[in-house]
């Protein structure tokens, strides 16, 4: 006993810097008050005091992420996080997405069903995670915060309890998931087994020694890191899981993984990738470069015969995330600059069509592509912001869109890879097949649609698509003003791309400390 | 006499991995997975991981498949194939064995290379219950305090999904306004 506490008098904590750490404790807090919050009283607590708590959380949280951004970077808990811009900025893309999807989901069946203080809890502890994923300076706490927010989302995925493909998506997603949690897990270990740390610090001092230059330990334990790494943000060859678990989940939480789980993978390759394997990217490199033109290929092809909307978004999304790679392969200055914008771009032009989906499917009218027809004229409230979303993830000019792929591809070229900013190019050439396939079935008069289409199903459309869709703009007003405001933001960017150049600018040069 | 173990505890561990995937009895897979938990936590004794060993013991090979157990003989159903062999099914093993090699070839790499000295310089204690318990308190209190809420937060989700089971409350108002508040 006495030799315990003689022990126990030597071990010194590291010190816990509290002021530091408050985004941290107030998601954590956060998410658990929630969930108590939910407790208080009947139906009203759980309609409006629990949303409101959620919302509250994450605005502080995002606020105090905001603060941090330019603050001189700091490392807390004795190593075991790093504060920089990198991890602020992409905190505060984490916070935005998960403040999207709290107004899709505010008023939806999906939060009775599933109780919005579990929701809530759920849906912040994701963020949480993601948090923690990109300020981690260590493979231990790297893998924590990917579980962190992966756990979560494959409850969130199968939140709408009465719907079978609800159910379908969640378990999909979790046993594809713990698939790449476990390649991941595995890679991390060859990188520790060969390298012997697990601080990315150490690592990258490890890797830059000449012994470890060709290490085949070493180099499986990079591959099977991207391909885990590769399952989570649905590059292809690992994408097969996206298109059915998007269509499945309930609309917010698709529209949350849509863009939330896809920054935490570019964060984590731009931190694991560039501090820790920097020193070996030449083996990487290539490797991240033939994953992207795989991956810009399929979405865009995949995409191309979707009679979903979800389902055609997903396929889109893994297009859009084989651009953002280019960004990664560059690896210079200017590819961390383009990944800053893009992803900023990418988080309004992806939201704005999710918040239509969302409108029409509490129509009844489903997330089809029958759902938009007539949209120009009966709800231009809902056209506009799809159309302009639409054209801005196609990268048509004077969108965001455009800014972002000009900058990706131009990144592409100044870090010597050229063919990929072709096939960027060429990937958004056949992407307007199907962005403008919408566009068309938004404005385009029914006859001239069935002669294009070819469906004949043209008295049956306005019963098919439910009620009728003015009347549910009016009903959503939440959900048609966070529609206006990526689409604004989409157009607004396009034009007047500078507040988000100077974020992009931070980014950069945060990120361009990290190489080693 | 450490080479003997070794060679018993890798056949041990190799054997009870090959019978989980080719037993066609879910129950006999799962006791053969014990059988590998047992081996493989032999070979962590004679890594030094003594903590490590024990623990694989008490929280593998007893609580989680205890657990395997319970929800095989449950379930049951021994002789229901999944589905029909299809075309990614029949290419499985030959990726599969594609990996093992290249794996094979990564990890015999580096191993090989070590085969002559006496293995990695560790400190005296290293994996002794006692520094593991330091360097979560110190060094990985962070990680150990994450693990605690992602246990918390998994809990939460299970409490979700459970609803299920235990039915739902009336949705009464779904078709109505969307329950304007």
């Amino acid at each position: 006993m006495t030799t315990l506490l003689a022990a126990a008098g030597q071990v010194h904590g590291p010190s816990v810097e509290y002021g530091s750490l408050l985004p941290i404790l107030i998601l954590a807090g956060g998410a658990i008050v929630t969930i108590f919050v939910s407790l208080i009283g009947g139906r009203a607590a759980q309609r409006l005091l629990t949303p409101i708590t959620a919302i509250v959380t994450l605005v502080s949280a995002g606020v105090v992420f905001a603060v941090r951004i330019g603050e001189p970077d700091i490392s807390i808990l004795g190593g075991a996080l790093a504060l920089d811009d990198v991890s602020a900025i992409f905190d505060l893309l984490f916070v935005s997405a998960a403040l999207c999807a709290s107004v899709l989901v505010w008023r939806s069946d999906t939060l009775r069903e599933a109780g919005a203080g579990e929701f809530f809890s759920l849906l912040i502890t994701t963020v949480l995670g993601m948090a923690i994923l990109v300020s981690a300076t260590n493979l231990v706490t790297f893998f924590l915060g990917f579980e962190l927010f992966s756990i979560p989302l494959y409850v969130l995925c199968a939140a709408d309890l009465r719907r079978n493909t609800s159910l379908e998506a969640g378990l999909k997603y979790l046993l594809i998931g713990s698939l790449g949690s476990a390649v991941l897990l595995y890679g991390l270990s060859m990188i520790y087994g060969a390298t012997g740390h697990t601080d990315y610090a150490s690592i990258a001092r490890a890797v830059s020694l000449p012994a470890l230059r060709d290490d085949p330990l070493l180099l499986a334990g990079v591959a099977l890191t991207l391909a885990g790494l590769a399952f989570k943000a649905s590059v292809a060859p690992f994408h097969q899981w996206t298109p059915d678990v998007y269509q499945g989940a309930p609309t917010p939480v698709a529209a949350f993984m849509a863009v939330a789980t896809k920054f935490a993978v570019i964060a984590v390759l731009l931190r694991v990738g560039m501090q820790a394997l920097g020193p070996a990217r030449e083996h990487w490199e290539v490797m991240v470069a033939m994953l992207a033109t795989v991956t810009i290929f399929v979405g865009n092809i995949g995409a191309l015969r979707q009679e979903s909307l979800k389902r055609m978004l997903a396929y889109s999304g893994v297009a859009q995330v084989g651009y953002v790679l280019a960004g990664i392969v560059a690896g210079t200055w200017l590819g961390v600059y383009a990944i800053g914008f893009y992803l900023f771009a990418y988080l309004a032009m992806n939201i704005g069509p999710f918040a239509v989906i969302a409108t029409r499917e509490r129509s009844g009218a489903g997330d089809g592509m029958r759902g938009m027809r007539n949209l120009g004229r009966e709800a231009p409230w809902l056209a506009w912001p799809m159309t302009i979303c639409m054209l801005a993830l196609a990268g048509l000019p004077v969108t965001a869109g455009f800014v972002g792929k000009l900058l990706l591809m131009q990144a592409a070229i100044d870090g010597h890879y050229a063919w990929l900013a072709v096939m960027i190019a060429l990937g958004s050439a056949i992407s307007l097949g199907y962005y403008l396939r919408v566009v068309a079935a938004i404005w385009m008069p029914s006859a001239v649609r069935d002669e294009v289409f070819g469906d004949g199903t043209r008295s049956g459309t306005s019963a098919l698509a439910g009620a009728a869709p003015e009347a549910d703009a009016a009903r959503h007003p939440e959900l048609v003003a966070l529609a206006v405001t990526a689409a604004a933001a989409s157009v607004l960017f396009g034009f007047y791309p500078r507040p988000l150049l100077e974020l992009a600018r931070i980014l950069a040069y945060a990120g361009g400390q990290l190489i080693f | 006499m450490v080479q003997l173990l070794f060679f018993m505890a890798a056949i041990g561990a190799i054997g009870g991995a090959l019978a989980v995937v080719l037993l066609r009895n879910p129950f006999f897979s799962v006791l053969a997975l014990v059988v590998h938990l047992m081996a493989l936590s032999v070979l962590f004794l004679l890594l030094h991981a003594e903590f490590l060993a024990a623990a694989q013991l008490i929280v593998y090979a007893g609580a989680v498949m205890v657990l395997y157990v319970f929800v095989v003989s449950y379930v049951g159903g021994a002789d229901e194939l999944l589905a029909e062999a299809g075309v990614a099914r029949k290419l499985a093993p030959v990726f599969g064995v594609v990996l093992l090699f290249a794996f094979s070839l990564a990890i015999g790499g580096s191993a090989l290379k070590a085969l002559d000295t006496r293995g990695a310089d560790l400190p005296a204690g290293f994996g002794s219950p006692a520094q593991i318990g330091e360097l979560l308190l110190t060094r990985f209190l962070l990680p150990f305090e994450i693990a605690s809420f992602l246990l918390t937060i998994a809990a939460v989700g299970a409490v979700l999904l459970a609803r299920r089971r235990r039915g739902l409350e009336e949705v009464d108002d779904v078709s109505g306004d969307g329950g304007v508040v």
